[in-house]
């Protein structure tokens, strides 16, 4: 689906944004992309969606090369999520959703009512203004209006940004949903718990390079110490005992086990280990 | 691409009624209208100065019914001293002598030589009449022209640049340049409502204040003005907003436009102050064309080839700064 090699990118200030990023995303795939601020996330994003232009290297969309896609039928088969929930703040939800559907194929739009209400949103706002929701009810429409015209390549930047938990995870839900239809989804973000919980591969950015590609399980595991931390009562004291994953027999004496943590490192310690930085 | 404009249409459509943009519109027009009609036109027609005679002798019979007869001089002083732009013409030694109280000196000799005129007002000849160009249809085109001249340039420029930069703070800019949408077409909605908005305004505010024959008759020319005016102002605007960071930077650079770019234009196209450079000023010309098509003057080509140069040029500048803006970091 996504095909990139060697991506530079430099603004027109001289700043070189991109330093030689290469990397493949698979039909169906959802890749999460992640890094901290500046770190040339958002960069990329646009220029995959075609709002930047002027790049070095090589990249292709639908088997094509992106200078060739660039056209309205590219347009058609995308979605993008922008960081910010950008709305016209004087209009409905079902007004902003019929108007950007309108610029889609009939076949191709989804209905604005029922997308809505898949996200969970609440009927009574349905005909207030976007100025009179709240940032989580306008993430929910922002999703509306990436999904209303079925993109078969979706682009989302930090989607459960704003959201509550039970918000976080209906996005995530749907997300798998729509990777499920067969829809390729690149995720920006850098927040760890979307990454591990959804994305199929993550990249780690840092400084416009990539520093890590691979399954978040995998990345993970490589760094693994594989030790486990008991936390165990023993005559009445609580003690902890740290030991290596093979030794798991028990080999202390004690009257019962109070917690077993494994030492995996989350995500983010693999992130801050491959690129020595933190992601906020 | 033709359902595509119409939604955007439709959409700037609703940003400006919901920013009161028509009914200011209106409201602007009904003012105008209420200027012209009520108060302009009733200054124009205002009474000459009067005119006090003594003539103890009767010498000046064939004087004319304007002309006040006083029984003194003391009289006359009374008389001038409460109408200061009265003249007095005292004939009690023989000449006819002019007395007035200073003002201007080529307004002091036209009030000296209308006074004396009306003492012969049958030697004075009935001037020829070439049109129905009178001087009230004169001052209605006058103030006609030049009220649409500030709306277009003041009042449109204004509505357009805050539409854009209420979209540029909504975010939603950077959403159309994902849509499969030609991005001129974005810009080009704009342009089209607001040149509808200002070709009705135009047609309105000139039949309605120079009246239904003189102004359907002016019209065409008109509208072709309005066009051009309207078109580059909105670019103008679109350029502005595009280019500053926000409505404060670009409330600077209207007052800016307004102080040296408009009131050369104006005190040169109105007053007898005339500047050697005014003939490099684009706001001079298009003022001028808006001022010769309500007073009928042929619209040289040069003009026309000119202004459709220029609103292309602007027309590209506006693209390059709106792919600029849409490549912006969030």
């Amino acid at each position: 689906m996504i095909e990139v090699k060697n991506l530079t990118f430099s603004y027109s200030g001289g700043r070189q944004a991109l330093r030689g990023l290469s990397f493949t995303v698979e039909d169906g795939e959802i890749f999460g992309f992640l890094g901290p601020n500046g770190s040339g996330k958002s960069t990329t994003q646009k220029i995959l969606t075609g709002i930047l232009k002027g790049h070095g290297g090589a990249v292709s969309l639908f088997g094509q090369d992106l200078s060739a896609v660039h056209g309205l039928a590219f347009f058609q088969k995308i979605g993008v999520l922008f960081e910010f929930p950008y709305l016209y703040a004087n209009l409905s939800a079902l007004d902003n959703l019929n108007y950007f559907a309108s610029f889609y194929p009939k076949g191709q739009r989804r209905d604005a009512g029922e997308l809505l209400d898949m996200l969970e949103f609440k009927p009574d706002f349905l005909k207030k203004p976007v100025s009179s929701y709240s940032k989580g009810m306008r993430q929910r429409v922002s999703m509306a209006r990436a999904l209303i015209s079925s993109p078969r390549l979706l682009f989302l930047d930090e989607p459960t940004s704003g959201l509550d938990p039970s918000g976080a995870v209906l996005f995530r839900k749907i997300i798998e949903q729509e990777r499920k239809k067969g829809t390729t989804v690149f995720i920006t973000t850098h927040n760890m718990v979307d990454a591990d919980l959804l994305c199929d591969r993550v990249a780690f950015i840092s400084n416009g390079a990539l520093a890590a590609l691979d399954t978040p399980k995998r990345l993970k595991e490589k760094n693994s110490n594989h030790r486990v931390v008991i936390d165990y009562l023993y005559r009445g004291q609580r003690e902890t005992k740290t030991i290596e994953a093979p030794e798991l027999d028990m080999p202390f004496a004690h009257d019962g086990i109070l917690s077993v943590h494994s030492q995996e490192p989350t995500l983010e310690d693999m992130f801050i280990q491959y690129t020595g930085r933190g992601l906020s | 691409m033709w359902r595509s404009f119409c939604a955007l249409v439709r959409k700037d459509c609703r940003m400006l009624a919901s920013g009161k943009f028509f009914w200011m519109a209106a409201g602007f027009l009904v003012l105008y209208t209420a200027y012209v009609n009520l108060g302009y036109i009733r200054f124009m027609q205002m009474e000459p100065y009067h005119v006090y005679l003594y003539d103890p002798a009767g010498t000046q019979t064939e004087k004319s019914p304007l002309v006040q007869a006083v029984s003194s001089l003391e009289a006359m002083d009374a008389a001038l001293l409460a109408d200061a732009n009265g003249v007095g013409l005292d004939a009690s030694a023989g000449d006819v002598r002019v007395l007035l109280y200073r003002g201007a000196e080529h307004v002091d000799r036209h009030r000296a030589d209308y006074a004396l005129s009306l003492l012969r007002p049958t030697a004075s000849r009935a001037p020829e009449v070439l049109g129905t160009n009178t001087p009230e249809q004169k001052a209605r085109k006058e103030i006609t022209c030049e009220l649409l001249f500030f709306e277009l340039s003041a009042v449109g420029f204004l509505g357009i640049a805050a539409v854009l930069f209420k979209e540029k703070s909504m975010g939603v800019v950077r959403v159309h340049a994902v849509l499969p949408l030609r991005r001129s077409l974005f810009l080009l909605s704009k342009l089209a409502v607001f040149l509808v908005s200002d070709l009705i305004f135009a047609v309105l505010l000139t039949l309605l204040n120079v009246g239904l024959r003189q102004g359907a008759a002016a019209l065409p020319a008109v509208l072709l003005q309005t066009a051009v005016l309207s078109l580059a102002m909105a670019l103008t605007g679109l350029l502005c907003a595009l280019l500053l960071k926000d409505f404060r930077q670009f409330t600077l650079a209207y007052l800016v436009i307004a102080i040296f770019a408009a009131t050369p234009v104006f005190l040169s196209a109105n007053t007898s102050i005339k500047f050697d450079w005014i003939g490099w000023h684009p706001f001079y010309h298009v003022y001028m064309g808006l001022k010769n098509a309500f007073f009928g003057e042929a619209i040289p080509p040069v003009y026309c080839m000119g202004s459709a140069a220029a609103i292309a040029l602007l027309f590209l500048a506006v693209q390059l700064a709106f792919r600029r803006e849409i490549g912006r970091e969030g």
